[in-house]
């Protein structure tokens, strides 16, 4: 009797022992992420001034963030960055992993080089680019158009080429990364695939169609969604290049929530958490779009 | 066979081995891709091949030439980067490094830098690896909803949380140094996850074994379990330096202005200034490059393997 007793005891003890090891975890994770992700929802509901909640407006702040004509105009320019990306930055990444795959010699460097725009501070990166772009004489792609004969070009105040400009940018620092796990994937596949393929009469196109595009079909459809998932969230890039203009022609939905909280000085807690919670919201719908895709995918197997 | 024969020989075919040597990586280079060796012979696939490379000529120009041309660009003065579309300046002046380096109080921005890297450093091991050595070997009682609420945070996007996290800052009294930044680090949902999985592949005999043996908890974690996960230790600190030193949104609102602002910061709120001198701004850039490219090198194979392992299992 006294035995179970003491044994109850030691549980406790080391329960309680084991939850202390966790506590500063936990209570970090409450403060940085739980926490503000709970708030969120809340200070929407709230009429803030500065950093109070004065008090309970129910979906005003929704409302009122619904009427602006700007926050449509985000929502199609992030849906203009998704489809931009989808163009750009999804095929580059496969076709430079395919490239990289089929050299021989110096495989090692054009990997190594082609990765190197991804350790970059996102910030110097973006910086670096805005000067390429610059309106003046002497930015680099100015200077190119220069030597065509062509008169400079203000490409960043360009109504029509500022979203591609950035998901250009954007793709230029991530494509390396991104074509590093295609890599892994392509590395993955039998060699003995393309040698049966090869014997059965397949040209080098139609092993391409039929073996190794297949074989990379899962992996794509992955990191198509977590692309999606991340451009949707389009902030520093705009912010820093063009602070959503011209005329908020790169205005990201993200970027319209900076401007809400920091932007104007009037920091509008409230209605920059109820876009963050709308976003939030849309990027709940991709997400069970992936797990429905998900579940497919097994199928297809 | 061959290559011995020349080795074993005199004095005289030692040339020649190496020049065999050479002959042979050319003969038979390995390929990993849709072209395999058996294709060279096919008409078409040499000119494919050739076609190849130049692209990924065109792929390594493109990736580095930005980064080579923004160092170029610093060693010119403002007069000169407005003027000139030379790419190299017209002379090698690092007075014009060392000046910004001095004015702009970079040396300055960079030691707290640092400050954030080794604080972040020190959080993102410690507390992470606590809470994921209490959810993949302590197990307590109720574990698993802080095990899944921490795959929540791994999906929600955390600039979502950003306007909140601020005010919360503000409450406490955190905002103007580097607490909220170190300690952030140590609320790193994808390093739980990293750590949680190596420690699940530990030898689980081991960790009994030091119970029995006295050790408490907190002991078998620092004395057993970190010693024995060098390897995931080694990937963590490597992404907690680049994210430390690159991160600038939470930084900036944190330290504004002050004293304590980091590269980063010091690198936006620059770019945010219409009046400043664009060279300045260019050289900051370089310097705000310099140690990421460094660590890069140093642990380029590490990075690269586990860009590769993270993606896929993510």
């Amino acid at each position: 009797m006294k035995k179970i007793k003491s044994r109850g005891r030691d549980k406790l003890k080391y329960t309680l022992s084991a939850w202390l090891i966790m506590l500063p975890g936990v209570a970090l994770f409450i403060f940085f992420q739980w926490g503000p992700l709970v708030q969120s929802v809340q200070m929407s509901l709230y009429e803030t001034r500065n950093i109070e909640l004065v008090r309970f407006v129910g979906l005003d702040n929704y409302i009122s963030v619904l009427k602006n004509h700007v926050f449509i105009q985000a929502l199609a320019n992030t849906f203009s960055y998704t489809m931009w990306s989808l163009l750009i930055g999804f095929f580059i990444p496969i076709l430079i992993a395919m490239l990289i795959s089929e050299t021989a010699r110096a495989k090692g460097f054009i990997r190594t080089a082609v990765y190197v725009p991804n350790i970059l501070p996102g910030l110097a990166a973006i910086i670096l680019w805005k000067a390429f772009f610059s309106a003046d004489d002497t930015g680099v792609l100015n200077i190119l158009r220069g030597y065509m004969g062509m008169e400079s070009m203000a490409y960043l105040s360009e109504y029509q080429l500022v979203i591609p400009i950035i998901v250009v940018i954007a793709t230029w620092k991530g494509a390396g990364a991104t074509a590093l796990i295609y890599m892994a994937g392509l590395s993955g596949i039998n060699p003995q695939l393309y040698e049966a393929a090869a014997i059965d009469g397949a040209g080098i196109w139609q092993r391409i169609r039929r073996i190794t595009l297949p074989a990379i079909f899962n992996l794509g459809s992955t990191l198509l969604i977590l692309q999606i998932i991340s451009i949707f969230q389009i902030m520093y890039e705009p912010l820093v290049l063009t602070m959503g203009g011209p005329d908020n022609a790169s205005l990201s939905l993200m970027l319209l929530m900076w401007r809400y909280a920091f932007g104007g000085g009037t920091m509008e807690f409230g209605k920059a958490s109820a876009v963050a919670v709308l976003i939030t919201l849309l990027l709940t719908v991709f997400a069970i779009l992936y797990s429905i895709m998900n579940k497919r995918k097994v199928t297809w197997e | 066979m061959k290559k011995e024969y020349f080795e074993e020989s005199s004095d005289g075919s030692l040339k020649n081995s190496s020049a065999y040597a050479k002959v042979k990586v050319k003969q038979a280079p390995e390929r990993t891709g849709v072209i395999r060796s058996f294709d060279l012979g096919v008409p078409g696939t040499k000119i494919g091949l050739t076609v190849v490379y130049i692209l990924c000529a065109a792929l390594v120009l493109i990736a580095l030439f930005p980064v080579f041309w923004v160092i170029m660009a610093g060693f010119k003065d403002l007069r000169e980067l407005n003027s000139s579309t030379a790419i190299f300046p017209s002379s090698f002046d690092f007075s014009q490094y060392t000046t910004t380096w001095d004015q702009s109080g970079i040396s300055r921005t960079y030691l707290n830098s640092f400050y954030v890297v080794a604080g972040s450093i020190a959080c993102a091991l410690v507390v992470n690896g606590m809470l994921a050595y209490g959810l993949a070997i302590l197990k307590p009682a109720g574990y698993k909803l802080i095990g899944r609420l921490v795959m929540l945070s791994l999906l929600t996007p955390a600039t979502i949380s950003l306007v909140p996290l601020f005010m919360n800052i503000q409450r406490v009294g955190m905002g103007g140094f580097f607490w909220p930044l170190w300690l952030a680090a140590g609320a790193n949902a994808f390093f739980v996850v990293l750590f949680r999985q190596f420690f699940e592949s530990l030898p689980f005999s081991i960790i009994e074994a030091s119970r029995i043996d006295g050790c408490s908890p907190l002991q078998t974690f620092f004395q057993i379990v970190m010693p024995l996960s060098k390897p995931i230790v080694v990937v963590i600190t490597l992404y907690t330096i680049n994210a430390a030193w690159s991160d600038f949104l939470l930084p900036y609102l944190v330290l504004g202005n002050s004293q304590w602002q980091t590269v980063m910061v010091r690198l936006f709120i620059l770019s945010t200034q219409q009046t400043i001198n664009d060279a300045v701004v260019l050289r900051t850039v370089v310097f705000s490059m310099i140690p990421p490219i460094l660590l890069f090198f140093i642990f380029q194979k590490k990075l690269t393997e586990n860009a590769i392992s993270v993606g896929i299992k993510g």
